[in-house]
């Protein structure tokens, strides 16, 4: 058997979809040797990439998200994918605590990924959309 | 998601069970704010935890804004039976702060 394997997704940016994608994702990443704890963390990961396509790149309106799940040997790559309204400042956008909707939003969801994953990659243009990135290795059990 | 509530004395002790995230936060949302506008001597919130298999920032964004409503009665906000992951989550979101942690709604009641 390959040490490789990929899968993709398009999925409307539909609040029961992230859900889904979530749990898809991580059922695709459990064919790596990952904690239960390592797991619940990826799902938070995509979770929060994915409600933010939903919530802001989409403002909960219709649009196609992008999911790409591919891993390499120990690494773990999601890729996910708007087409939406894109983000002006990406660093400010990555602050603890930012959110264009501060009544109900934590601003926290780019916190989780980076806390989750090992490294977190954000583009985006204006009117254009937004691709997160995100990698994550099996730590070696014996280290 | 299914969540049940009970009333004892100024406390509302709210059961969660399944996932609390975008899709399932705004009806529970309108839930809560109902119920506190309904019984306006409700000062504590404790939020039975022990069923919630996953929680992300849009389900936490609304238990936050329902302690921000309770901080105005100057009510206190408890989290009964979290596992180790909401607990890490509940943690690493600040909820440290703002909220304590028990075994058991019984021992919340016991202590307000």
């Amino acid at each position: 058997m390959t040490s490789t394997n990929w899968i993709k997704l398009e999925i409307p940016s539909d609040t029961r979809n992230v859900a889904f994608a979530r749990t898809a994702v991580a059922l695709f990443a459990s064919q790596l040797d990952w904690t239960l704890d390592e797991l619940e963390d990826i799902k938070v990961a995509i979770s929060e990439a994915v409600s933010n396509c939903v919530i802001h790149g989409y403002g909960l309106q219709e649009g196609l998200v992008k999911i790409e799940a591919s891993y390499s040997g120990p690494e773990l790559r999601i890729v996910i994918e708007d087409f939406g309204r894109g983000i002006a400042d990406i660093e400010e956008a990555q602050e603890v605590g930012f959110t264009s909707f501060p009544e109900e939003r934590m601003g926290l969801g780019f916190t989780f990924m980076h806390e989750y994953m090992d490294e977190v990659l954000v583009s985006s243009q204006l009117g254009k959309g937004t691709t997160v990135t995100m990698v994550k290795r099996v730590r070696d059990s014996e280290s | 998601m299914q969540y049940s509530f009970e009333l004892e004395g100024q406390a509302l002790i709210v059961t969660l069970r399944g996932e609390l995230e975008l899709h399932t936060s705004p009806e529970f949302k309108e839930t809560l704010t109902k119920l506190f506008e309904t019984h306006s001597h409700v000062t504590n919130l404790i939020m039975d935890v022990k069923g919630l298999s996953f929680v992300d920032s849009s389900g936490l964004g609304v238990i936050l804004g329902r302690y921000r409503e309770l901080q105005e009665r100057g009510g206190r906000l408890f989290f009964v039976q979290a596992n180790p992951q909401i607990k890490r989550i509940l943690q690493m979101s600040g909820f440290q702060k703002i909220s304590e942690f028990a075994n058991s709604a019984s021992d919340v009641l016991e202590r307000i």
